[in-house]
């Protein structure tokens, strides 16, 4: 609880909303899904826009179903069996990348199991298929302490978590759980600070721009 | 153009002390669905929340079949899930808008990974920490919704189509005909009005 405390940058509230609305693209989704699950006061922030939903649910105008509507669905609910009440939840709050939260289920061997493919010396990428429903491009970076990416703007929304290490750019200091929701326009170089290598998990928009991205990043850097 | 818009949408308007009213009382059924499987309780969630899910999912661009067909669906977690359900974290419709969302996110999709559960014990870790915001969830939500219904009418529409016609925020205005800051600053203003019914922040 201490640790989550430290979370300093957050969703910006319409990135909140449009999470809670259903209405992020997938690889976003899983980025503000992830900071969810580390930020109690973005968790409650969503639960305020999802009652904005069942708001809605209720002010909509009703369709009726069709007559045997109930029957078949007593049919159907007569072959599931029922969940049963929860046990008491583990605390998985350390944010070990191989625990369970939403993005283990698209790492399933955990993160020290990724194939990292280098772009440039002291960075190197994993992309993550997220191209179901909106497409959206997810992807994990990994920069070696005292690298700085050269300054770039990224010409959309971005969002960035920072899920190991830390880095500090113009907006500020990010570590463990901070996100970084920053408009197009906003021109950055993140240095990678302290010992171990800075990880972040980055949602952009379809299509995949990642090779222009590092195209942009990584060429004044490795002179290309 | 928007006064004609606006008469339309408070027409659709439920007046506000009903859907106070049937949110407690759909509280309730639920909690008696979770404790005891109380098939009369869920008979009257559904003949509530049914055909409202399946006009959502008609919103969306289902045809009738499958809308009806997903809203069984939808009722159909409501039913197999009714004990995770949490009077302490959300309200009944809050709660079935949620499942009726990730229903159709997954309905949309062409890959196989179901929609991020938030009833899923990996989406929250841990005990909620600020335990006094939500002592009573169900009372918050219920005020939020009271102060969604009383927007000024620009603000409720471009709420509404951002949730129930699922509408990205570029899309909107589209729709709207109006320049994306313009949809970006009445969002935030719902949602400023809406915190200030809270009392959460100054007038």
């Amino acid at each position: 609880m201490k640790l989550m405390s430290n979370i300093r940058h957050h969703p910006k509230d319409l990135t909140l909303a449009a999470y809670a609305a259903g209405n992020l693209d997938e690889a976003r989704g899983v980025v503000i899904a992830t900071h969810l699950a580390l930020c109690a006061k973005c968790r409650l922030a969503v639960r305020d826009y999802e009652a904005v939903g069942g708001g809605c649910i209720e002010a909509i105008e009703p369709i009726a179903m069709t007559d045997s509507a109930l029957d078949s669905f007593w049919s159907r609910a007569g072959r599931q069996e029922r969940l049963r009440a929860p046990a008491s939840i583990q605390a998985a709050n350390d944010f070990a990348l191989d625990a369970a939260h939403p993005l283990a289920s698209y790492l399933k061997d955990g993160v020290d199991a990724i194939e990292w493919r280098s772009a440039a010396p002291g960075l190197s990428q994993h992309v993550i298929p997220a191209e179901g429903y909106r497409p959206g491009v997810l992807r994990l970076l990994k920069i070696s302490p005292g690298v700085r990416i050269p300054k770039h703007t990224h010409g959309d929304e971005e969002l960035t978590l920072i899920l190991r290490g830390s880095y500090t750019d113009e907006v500020g200091e990010f570590y463990r759980g901070d996100l970084a929701d920053l408009d197009g326009d906003i021109l950055h170089s993140p240095l990678a600070t302290g010992e171990e290598p800075c990880i972040c998990l980055i949602a952009t928009s379809a299509p995949l721009r990642f090779r222009s991205l590092v195209g942009r990043v990584v060429q004044p850097f490795i002179g290309l | 153009m928007f006064g004609g818009l606006a008469r339309k949408m408070a027409a659709q308007r439920p007046p506000h002390a009903t859907a106070v009213a049937s949110a407690d009382q759909m509280n309730d059924l639920l909690l008696q669905v979770a404790r005891s499987s109380d098939r009369d309780a869920f008979n009257r969630l559904f003949e509530y929340f049914a055909p409202r899910i399946k006009s959502y999912l008609m919103k969306l661009g289902a045809a009738a079949d499958l809308a009806d067909d997903l809203a069984q669906e939808a009722m159909l977690k409501v039913w197999r899930k009714a004990t995770l359900f949490d009077a302490s974290k959300a309200s009944a419709s809050t709660w079935i808008f949620t499942i009726a969302r990730n229903l159709r996110i997954d309905a949309a999709r062409r890959a196989a990974r179901p929609a991020l559960d938030p009833d899923d014990p990996a989406f929250t870790p841990e005990n909620e920490p600020l335990a006094d915001v939500q002592i009573d969830r169900a009372a918050r939500d219920e005020r939020i919704r009271a102060a969604f219904s009383t927007l000024p009418p620009a603000q409720y529409e471009v709420v509404r189509l951002h949730f129930v016609e699922d509408l990205a925020h570029s899309e909107i205005a589209e729709h709207l005909n109006l320049p994306l800051g313009t949809v970006k600053s009445r969002l935030r203003l719902a949602f400023e009005k809406i915190r200030k019914d809270l009392g959460e922040i100054d007038e």
